[in-house]
């Protein structure tokens, strides 16, 4: 069956009356995701992970992961466009990939063009969704037949670089990125080992025999630790909403700005596929191209249109682009990611080559319900806009405590102990003092989430190779992709021994 | 940057990693025909972490104390909601999730600002039933109800 075949049957997936619904309510939360400032979308996907796996228990194995997949694929990707929302009205940036739009949007909004501005950000998500998912069509099937082909060792590699890509770009210091990479691998390792059958750094807990649960670790990272962020900082925000007068953009401002969307679709959807870059970098990047090429330089910064299509486009287009990594070689290249993957790992479905190959419904019903979802978005944001726009005003009073008692139903639901219960409130402090001097969890989340992998296949490995060590830098491939893990980290250090500003993605 | 936080955690990881190596050292033997053992890698990776706090703790004699924000942290609000939180956890399983619920959402509604108690617990009544009422009634999931001495 060629792509096109396999994508029709993805709409007839996506087309149930289920799965529809199940996009429709992803992409609604996730707007509402993208709105408040207190919830990135890393943790409204973990947040949802449970209500998910309770809303789809009845269902086969297989239907269950592809409705819950497509929820919470819509989460990430609806926050895109939620995310713009606030910055252009408030100049509060919902999500750190709207920062940049915040520059030129807020300007715009203040001149009485927030409508415009507004309405080419939908346009400029849509159209980068759209592109993303032809990218990801025509590159799934060549892109998973390829990593059919990798050895054990290759994955290892190639598993060492997507960790050492996510750590080197970021947080502040590539040294703390990395502690928390190698404390997310190491704690994984808790409990009992499948191969040998040997319970790991259990102390004699019987709770810790079957590890630390990836869903209560992210959870509590995630969205306690801003949560408690919250409360500590007293971050309420009061601002004045901009007024909306006219929703669509004039002829002019279309004109001018569908060369930085198609620019900014384009960097963006690259940038999602490499790991550890993502949708913040993503918009940043695309921002400085169209401050380069653009004729009028002035005009940034005072409310140019190309100032706010080309980010909103690059940061959509990216987290359509980091689905690529993750669903044919089952390597998170985000924080975001790592918990799609974990959700996926949850239902016994390991993305990767096999996925398109196990699993197509999985894989081509979530492509499908991701056009159908951007479709939803277009069709909610540009009329519904204003009402979105008020859910900024929900009282942090009513939010936060509803915020974590939705962690602790969430959490409970699955994994039904106390114990858990209080690993979430343990890891929802260290969320917020780690997040607060400097150390990034999402490489920890990372970490714990690709462990299994990377140890079963170092081990397979090494199984191959008679315990030959050598077996890593031997294959080509697995030599390249270590130079390349070691360069990524290297090559940064050396730039900033130097004095050059390392660009940083600050992405949960 | 804080560096007290910085020097602090990177001994309490050597200190973690130290365990995890020892730990590790009984499992190195494999087993089943298996050459590595399950305490391989994580050895490895301890050896790994320990080094990066090590150089961790070295950078924070490097780096000159950036300007401290001098922001109002409300500490003390976060502690008791913290503690709220946990006496929640706690009690999920004796109380039964309704009734935990519902006094967690009403005391946390009421340290974030006090006053209008009736708003407060018809809140936390509706989000504490309605959840319930939706997970365990309607989609058949599994909470702990009420707590037997109730009688229901």
């Amino acid at each position: 069956m060629d792509v096109f075949g396999y994508l029709l049957d993805g709409f007839e997936v996506a087309f149930t009356m289920r799965n529809l619904i199940f996009a429709f309510i992803g992409v609604l939360i996730g707007t509402a995701v993208g709105v408040l400032p207190g919830i990135g979308p890393i943790s409204g996907v973990a947040l949802l992970i449970p209500v998910t796996s309770s809303m789809t228990s009845g269902l086969s194995p297989s239907d269950a992961a592809t409705s819950s997949i497509i929820l919470l694929a819509g989460v990430y990707y609806g926050a895109m466009y939620g995310g713009s929302t606030t910055s252009i009205l408030l100049n509060t940036p919902g999500e750190s990939s709207s920062v940049t739009t915040t520059i030129d949007g807020y300007q715009m909004a203040k001149q009485g063009r927030a409508g415009a501005a507004l309405s080419i950000s939908a346009i400029g998500s849509f159209v980068a969704g759209i592109v993303a998912l032809i990218g990801l069509i025509f590159l799934a099937q060549p892109l998973s037949k390829m990593a059919l082909n990798f050895g054990p060792a290759d994955y290892f590699s190639l598993m060492v670089l997507g960790l050492c890509a996510v750590s080197g770009l970021s947080g502040k210091s590539v040294t703390k990125a990395l502690m928390m990479t190698v404390f997310g691998l190491l704690i994984a390792s808790i409990g009992i080992d499948v191969v040998s059958g040997v319970a790991r750094f259990t102390f004699g807990f019987r709770q810790l025999y079957s590890g630390l649960e990836f869903l209560t670790v992210a959870v509590g990272l995630f969205a306690l630790g801003e949560v408690f962020k919250t409360i500590i900082h007293n971050e309420i925000h009061s601002g004045k909403l901009a007024r909306i007068e006219k929703l669509l953009p004039t002829k002019k401002e279309l004109k001018d700005s569908a060369a930085p969307i198609a620019r900014g679709s384009l960097l963006g959807f690259f940038m999602g596929i490499l790991p550890g870059a993502g949708a913040t970098l993503a918009s940043f990047m695309a921002y400085l191209l169209e401050k380069k090429v653009s004729k009028n330089k002035a005009n940034f910064g005072k409310g140019a249109i190309e100032g706010v299509a080309a980010p909103e486009s690059a940061n959509n287009a990216a987290a359509g682009g980091a689905l690529i990594p993750l669903l044919t070689m089952g390597i998170p290249g985000s924080g975001t990611t790592a918990v799609l993957m974990g959700a996926l790992v949850m239902y016994n479905i390991n993305p990767g080559p096999m996925l398109f190959k196990e699993h197509p419904d999985v894989a081509w019903g979530l492509i499908a319900s991701m056009f159908l979802g951007n479709l939803m978005l277009l069709i909610l944001n540009l009329p519904l806009v204003k009402v979105f726009a008020k859910i900024i005003s929900t009282p942090p009073k009513y939010l936060i405590p509803m915020i974590v008692a939705i962690s602790v139903f969430g959490v409970y639901a699955v994994q039904v102990t106390t114990f858990d219960l209080i690993l979430l409130m343990i890891c929802g402090v260290a969320g917020y003092f780690l997040t607060k001097n400097d150390y990034p969890v999402a490489p920890l989340v990372l970490g714990l989430v690709l462990w299994p992998m990377i140890e079963n296949n170092f081990r397979r490995a090494l199984t191959i190779s008679n315990s030959d060590y050598a077996v890593f830098y031997k294959e080509p491939l697995s030599a390249i992709f270590l130079i390349i893990a070691v360069l990524w980290i290297t090559i940064p250090l050396l730039m900033k021994l130097k004095g050059k500003n390392v660009i940083i993605n600050d992405e949960g | 940057m804080n560096k007290t936080f910085d020097r602090s955690l990177s001994i309490g990881m050597v200190a973690l990693c130290a365990v995890f190596i020892f730990e590790s050292t009984k499992m190195l033997k494999g087993s089943f025909g298996s050459t590595i053992g399950p305490g391989m890698l994580p050895m490895v990776l301890a050896i790994v972490l320990s080094l990066l706090s090590l150089i961790n703790f070295y950078q924070t004699f490097r780096v000159k104390n950036s300007d401290e924000q001098k922001e109002k942290l409300q500490y003390k609000r976060f502690f008791i909601l913290i503690g709220i939180a946990t006496l929640y956890c706690l009690l999920l399983e004796p109380l039964g999730y309704v009734i935990s619920t519902f006094l967690f959402l009403f005391l946390a509604f009421q340290i974030m600002e006090k006053g209008k108690i009736l708003n407060s617990i018809i809140i936390s009544g509706v989000i504490s039933f309605g959840i319930y009422y939706l997970y365990v009634v309607v989609m058949k999931g599994t909470l702990p109800g009420f707590p037997e001495w109730l009688g229901f």
